[in-house]
């Protein structure tokens, strides 16, 4: 390869990459490129593709096909060790830490400095103040992890990551969690590690960030590279790029019936999840479905908690059919008649080693079955009609859930609250990690739940999800509800704006 | 009972044949019957009608206290203080009984104490959320020091206040303390199968925080379920006292292992929420018949004890063997 001296050099160039799982593709045909010192930011929608990119640059998964170059030279995939060989660390969104050791005890885990056979920790807690200098951080090394601040620790992620000396820096969703501040100083810290002529890819939802310190902003949607801009001279068109991340073929989207919508059954008034939260206030109407968006991490979740005393809440009132209703437990909430199918299904939704009849009436043992016995044979034909309705496949009802797919698992999380009778659905990511038919199967079920008057709160990632079946759509940014938008603003546009905090003081008049 | 519960699950396997022999209840009950065989033909003494109801007189204690954690692990928890808390409650009883108290008080009052200990347990275990392992085996010292406190360290007697449930026999054969602990199995058995608080205990002990949102008062089924646990060491004391006559504090050590050894070996896996009680009991079978049969083909008793230990691990290898595989 002949480089020009006045040229950037080319370090990573990934081509035609394809990743698919079951039922989905992440990545199709995803082309990207980096060079020396460069920071390369990639933005998009929650599950457009990033992460799994830069998992597969890191070796963390293999590529269905497509090629890997780098220095020039070809490869088909990765391994985590020779991914480290080449030069290429990555600091992951979760927590990688040992919260009892200290600063410069996690730094070095797994490449501890001996002398003589024992570690030298003058010589490791040298090493890591010259790096604190040299990049700007202040910390107390002798500090343990657990004695940190959230950003603090991301310090250390950052110090951890630069202690194989790579020439790639690979950083997932750095400043997720913090301030303006503490965004702030992470973010000189990464040009601080750009300029030492390390390359970085950097991924972020905040598009204000990128702007500030991306050299160039790659745009991927589902799983497909968009557009690439150059934003050496940080004046990149935002207004552009929110419109490469949303921009979808209108078959995309689910097409549900319309049906009259009632009066407000569901209120929640002044909800604060602790002292210091934004007050939330929601509504939801009969018969109608009302969806939260928001990028991951945005606090929906823990909305969702609070509301049905999940979590404990600071203060705020709940109202139900014009009453206020006192929620402590999940057991209160179901007593009142609202579901909460939760998000994670395995760890939250199923008891993986029960029977599907099992876990179909967990809920509604009490309802169902009057004395203190249960008969096995009477509570299968019981499940028999929301098996049916559902289609749950399986070998029979007694069949252990663990050895179903994740569409009839889903299928069973939400058969056991259809089998409670309840009036108020909340949904968390209701389709995630299910194929496209079991998702309009899902959508049918929703419809239908709510042509029968129930209510529905589904906080979902699919924005096509979003658009097709909410009636309103409340954004959540920071765990704060940003904005509702009526059926008629809803749209991939808006919703984005609101959750990336994209809003022009004009335009905000224009939208309202 | 026992018969009904086999014919659901044959009912409900009916489709899935080939998987028969990885229900550990089956291959459980080859196992006792080909090893009952092989024992038999080297010596025929074992098929002595004395020596089976011997065999199944000498488990009764240690297989109530296997029910009992067999609850506890279905519920995703622990109690290694059974032994004792059986032990405490015996201990009360005999110390009543040997200052005059009448049996018809000296009884419940030993019944209660087991079943309050279990109560203490799970209280701690339940609001406290730390691992019932450590909270138990701290209780497990604290009973026996209560025990050693009570009776200062000496042999108790029952004064042969329990001679009457030595003696009695149904057909002039099968003691009726056997027919205790068969029923005891048959109720936990009923229990943890048909009703709601028993499929509550499963569902707990699969995913507790599944259970949670389920709206399952979680808490409250820990506590009731290590109650529960104690009236089963309370009941077990009395078949021990029956049977001994005696008692000292110290009486009660191994038994939660045999106990744990018993469930496990049953198919009761540590992690909850699987396995069966009727697993249980052929569990803590297999492990009376083993130690009949070292003890009638004369193997030397040390190595009796080396075999007991190793079974305990081979027993916790097999039962977590298909996580091995997947990996």
């Amino acid at each position: 390869m002949v480089i020009m001296m006045d040229e950037k050099k080319l370090v990573i160039e990934m081509r035609n990459i394809v990743k698919t799982f079951p039922g989905v593709t992440a990545l199709n045909n995803m082309t990207i490129d980096l060079y020396e010192g460069e920071i390369h930011c990639l933005v998009g929608e929650n599950g457009a593709g990033k992460s799994t990119l830069v998992k597969v640059l890191s070796g963390a998964y293999t590529p269905d096909s497509g090629e890997i170059y780098v220095d020039g030279k070809k490869y088909y995939g990765m391994n985590s060790l020779l991914s480290r060989d080449l030069g290429i660390s990555i600091i992951y969104q979760e927590n990688l830490l040992v919260p009892s050791m200290n600063v410069v005890e996690n730094v070095f885990v797994g490449f501890e400095l001996s002398n003589k056979g024992f570690v030298d920790k003058k010589k490791m807690k040298g090493y890591v103040k010259k790096q604190c200098d040299e990049l700007g951080i202040q910390l107390n090394l002798d500090k343990t992890i657990a004695s940190l601040s959230v950003a603090e620790q991301q310090y250390v992620k950052i110090l951890k990551a630069l202690i194989t000396k790579p020439r790639i820096l690979i950083m997932d969703e750095p400043t997720s969690m913090f301030n303006v501040e503490d965004a702030g100083r992470v973010l000189r810290i990464v040009k601080n590690i750009a300029q030492k002529g390390v390359s970085i890819i950097y991924i972020s939802h905040f598009l204000k960030e990128v702007a500030q310190i991306a050299d160039r902003i790659t745009v991927i949607r589902d799983g497909v590279h968009v557009r690439t801009y150059d934003n050496s001279n940080n004046d990149v068109d935002l207004d552009s790029v929110v419109c490469d991340m949303v921009g979808r073929p209108v078959d995309m989207f689910y097409k549900k019936e319309e049906h009259p919508i009632g009066d407000v059954v569901f209120e929640v008034e002044n909800l604060q999840i602790s002292r210091d939260a934004p007050p939330v206030n929601l509504s939801v109407r009969k018969g109608e479905i009302l969806g939260i968006a928001g990028m991951v991490g945005s606090g929906r979740t823990e909305i969702a908690n609070a509301i049905v005393g999940a979590s404990r809440k600071h203060s705020g009132v709940v109202r139900f059919h014009g009453r206020a209703i006192n929620v402590n437990s999940p057991r209160d909430s179901i007593s009142h008649g609202i579901a909460y199918i939760t998000e994670d299904r395995q760890k939250l939704g199923l008891m993986l080693s029960g029977s599907v009849t099992e876990n179909l009436t967990i809920v509604g043992l009490d309802k169902k079955f009057k004395g203190f016995f249960i008969n096995v044979k009477s509570s299968v034909r019981k499940v028999i009609d929301i098996i049916n309705k559902l289609q749950i496949k399986m070998a029979n009802p007694m069949q252990e859930v663990q050895n179903l797919s994740g569409g009839n698992q889903q299928k069973v999380v939400l058969g056991k609250w259809l089998f409670t009778d309840c009036d108020l659905f909340i949904f968390d990511e209701p389709t995630r990690g299910i194929d496209v038919n079991a998702k309009a199967e899902f959508y049918k079920i929703m419809s239908e739940l709510t042509k029968l008057g129930k209510s529905i709160i589904m906080i979902s990632s699919d924005m096509p999800e979003l658009i097709s079946m909410s009636d309103r759509i409340a954004v959540v940014r920071k765990g704060r509800v940003e904005r509702i938008l009526e059926k008629e603003e809803i749209s991939e546009n808006s919703i984005i704006r609101y959750a990336l905090e994209v809003v022009k003081n004009g335009e905000n008049k224009h939208v309202s | 009972m026992a018969k009904t519960n086999m014919s659901v699950n044959t009912e409900t396997k009916r489709f899935d044949t080939k998987n028969i022999l990885r229900d550990q209840r089956i291959l459980l009950f080859i196992i006792i019957v080909g090893g009952a065989l092989i024992v038999g033909a080297v010596n025929e003494k074992f098929w002595n009608p004395m020596n089976i109801v011997a065999i199944f007189q000498q488990i009764a204690v240690a297989g109530l206290l296997t029910m009992a954690m067999g609850m506890l692990l279905l519920l995703g928890g622990i109690d290694l203080s059974i032994g004792n808390i059986m032990i405490l409650s015996g201990c009360v009883m005999s110390v009543l009984l040997t200052n005059g108290v009448k049996l018809a008080i000296a009884l419940p009052v030993g019944i209660l104490v087991s079943i309050l200990c279990g109560l203490i347990n799970g209280i701690i275990i339940a609001k406290s959320k730390c691992m019932p392992l450590i909270i138990s085996l701290g209780m497990s010292g604290a009973y026996f020091g209560i025990a050693l406190l009570i009776t200062e360290g000496r042999f108790m007697s029952f004064k042969l206040a329990f001679e009457g449930l030595r003696t009695l026999k149904l057909f002039n054969i099968i003691p009726i303390t056997l027919l205790i602990f068969i029923a005891l199995v048959i109720v936990a058995s009923i229990v943890v199968n048909r009703t709601k608080y028993g499929r509550r205990i499963v569902a707990i002990g699969g995913n507790e925080k599944n259970a949670y949102l389920s709206g399952i008062n979680v808490d409250l089924y820990k506590i009731l379920t290590y109650s529960l646990s104690g009236l089963y060491c309370g009941i077990a004391a009395i078949l021990y006292a029956s049977r001994l006559d005696s008692i000292t504090a110290q009486g009660g050590s191994g038994y939660e292992l045999t106990a744990l050894t018993g469930a496990i070996i049953g198919g009761i896996t540590f992690d909850g929420g699987k396995g069966t009680i009727l697993g249980a009991f052929l569990g803590v079978v297999l492990m009376g018949i083993l130690s009949n049969a070292m003890t009638i083909l004369g193997v030397n008793t040390f190595v009796q004890e080396i075999v007991s230990g190793l079974i305990i691990v081979v027993a916790v290898v097999l039962s977590n063997i298909d996580a091995i595989r997947k990996k």
